[in-house]
């Protein structure tokens, strides 16, 4: 709490200091009063990097979605850019072609979001994670790098629908349903063996591709939604807690949201969520609000998915509660799942 | 009469010390800057960035008399300017966490660049805040990083708007954004 009265002498003790070394300002800082010298001392251990090393038109546009994008024929490493596929307040996935001319999904991490040397870290730490997933169900990831428009990655270009646009059309034909959980299942079960989490599996993320090929993103890399994720002591605002959840609360596991460790049951929770939406057309903790949500994924008993799609075969019926269980230990590990939905591809 | 003498007019006034001259000036100034932000802005015009300070510099150009504008008037343009960006960029920030998106956007389809999005709503909002906070403490200070931050000045700029050296803008500078860090981190002694 800064107090007026006591303001010209901070302001004074601040700037005499701020350049001078630990111990010199300690001496500095003997002779003023025991609530200047607190206030003085917390300024001075305080970062004020992270913040507003933006400048401040680059945040503004930003802001309002106006990317700063890379123009056609623009270079970055050694891809060429294309055209600009998505925009968002972190980066932009270009459309780019390697020195061969094979296309390839180009992803630049805005600068001033992965400013810090941490971010920095974990952005490679995680790049260094996906590398390592060699699966047919999972978009490669071929290199990170830096450039002058921030961080890149450089991903295996995939073209065709999300989950989420193939769901708008309702519930999938049985037979697909059964096609696609086996592959997204068996992505997920070589991450997990790999010890690596995707930890925001949702319908976005999830690409059925032009030949039939399910494909996962961003795999290891939803970590990065770890530096950016409001913590309620950052903000200070309440309300914006609900905002920040709202895109991918209907697909976290209840112990993520009560703020407990992810685990790879957690990812197997996302799953089951998405399968039950794909199988019935319905979300399982569909609710008006966000807190709604949060409540029904916290208490709401789901109702079998053979209530409302009666062709579904028992087994699969009650694998898909199962993975929804509340008790994480409770859920069937991700092999298991891919099992159980590969026993029934192989039927039909 | 018409705008830029209106404008002009007010900005006289408000420079003898007429304070409800500037309750006037401000919403002409919202008005003119929302209006030109949502142009410049909107998705058809991608490849055209406005920054907050072209706009501002524009709306002068609009809204002011310029040939018969002194050097002071121009200056207190820019600060009612300013504020008034910062209040622009403060109500989309709120919309934006209120999830009322833009029209015609491209769609997103990554969610840890919906996070981002948000985050950096909140962190405007947050600011914001702290900003008035610091305005109780130390009025000049909150203007400084108003205009640097809301609306882009330079620290030139901003040492002309305020009629203040440059050496004072920049300690002015360095202690207000150390001090707001502070507060938006929570870390209040």
């Amino acid at each position: 709490m800064t107090l007026k009265a006591d303001w010209v002498e901070i302001e004074r003790l601040f700037h005499e200091s701020v350049d001078l070394p630990v111990k010199e300002r300690q001496a500095l800082l003997a002779s003023a009063s025991a609530s200047v010298r607190a206030e003085v001392e917390s300024l001075l251990k305080t970062e004020d990097e992270a913040v507003f090393v933006a400048r401040p038109d680059r945040l503004a546009a930003d802001l309002l979605d106006q990317p700063s994008a890379l123009s056609t024929s623009e270079r970055i490493g050694k891809y060429q850019i294309e055209s600009l596929i998505t925009v968002g307040g972190m980066g932009e996935v270009y459309l780019a072609r390697n020195q061969s001319g094979c296309p390839v999904a180009l992803k630049i991490l805005r600068r001033h979001l992965v400013a810090s040397p941490q971010a920095v870290d974990r952005f490679q730490t995680e790049v260094r994670a996906a590398s390592a997933l060699d699966d047919l169900n999972i978009v490669t990831v071929y290199e990170s790098g830096d450039s002058p428009a921030g961080l890149f990655l450089a991903m295996e270009w995939v073209e065709g629908p999300t989950f989420r646009q193939l769901m708008a059309a309702g519930a999938a034909e049985i037979s697909d349903a059964i096609d696609w959980g086996e592959q997204a299942a068996s992505a997920l079960a070589a991450a997990h063996s790999a010890d690596i989490l995707h930890r925001d599996i949702k319908p976005e993320n999830i690409i059925l591709r032009k030949d039939g090929v399910v494909k996962i993103l961003d795999f290891g890399l939803a970590r990065l939604a770890g530096p950016v994720r409001i913590e309620p002591h950052s903000t200070g605002a309440s309300g914006t807690i609900s905002g920040t959840l709202s895109g991918t609360l209907l697909y976290m596991s209840p112990e993520i949201l009560r703020g407990e460790t992810a685990s790879s049951a957690s990812d197997v929770f996302s799953l089951g969520a998405l399968f039950y939406e794909l199988w019935t057309g319905r979300h399982p903790f569909a609710g008006e609000t966000p807190l709604d949500v949060y409540e029904a994924i916290e208490c709401r008993n789901v109702a079998a998915p053979s209530a409302m799609q009666p062709a579904i075969p028992l087994e699969i019926d009650s694998l898909i509660l199962r993975m929804l269980d509340r008790d994480p230990a409770l859920r069937p590990p991700a092999h298991e799942v891919r099992d159980v939905f590969s026993r029934f591809s192989a039927r039909t | 009469m018409d705008p830029q003498g209106e404008v002009t007019g007010l900005l006289v006034a408000w420079g003898k010390g007429d304070q409800n001259a500037l309750n006037e000036l401000m919403p002409l100034v919202y008005n003119e800057l929302h209006r030109m932000a949502r142009r410049a802005w909107s998705a058809q015009d991608q490849g055209n960035t406005m920054q907050p300070t072209a706009l501002i510099n524009e709306a002068y150009l609009r809204l002011a008399d310029v040939e018969n504008a002194s050097f002071q008037n121009r200056c207190h343009f820019f600060a009612v300017a300013c504020t008034a960006m910062r209040q622009i960029l403060v109500n989309h920030a709120r919309s934006r966490l209120a999830g009322k998106r833009g029209s015609g956007r491209v769609p997103v389809s990554l969610d840890d660049v919906q996070l981002a999005v948000h985050q950096e709503a909140a962190q405007v909002v947050a600011l914001h805040d702290a900003l008035e906070r610091l305005q109780a403490v130390d009025e000049r200070k909150s203007r400084v990083i108003e205009m640097r931050y809301f609306g882009g000045l330079s620290i030139e700029e901003t040492a002309e708007a305020l009629g203040v050296s440059i050496i004072t803008v920049n300690r002015d500078f360095r202690l207000a954004r150390t001090w707001l860090m502070r507060e938006m981190n929570g870390e209040q002694s």
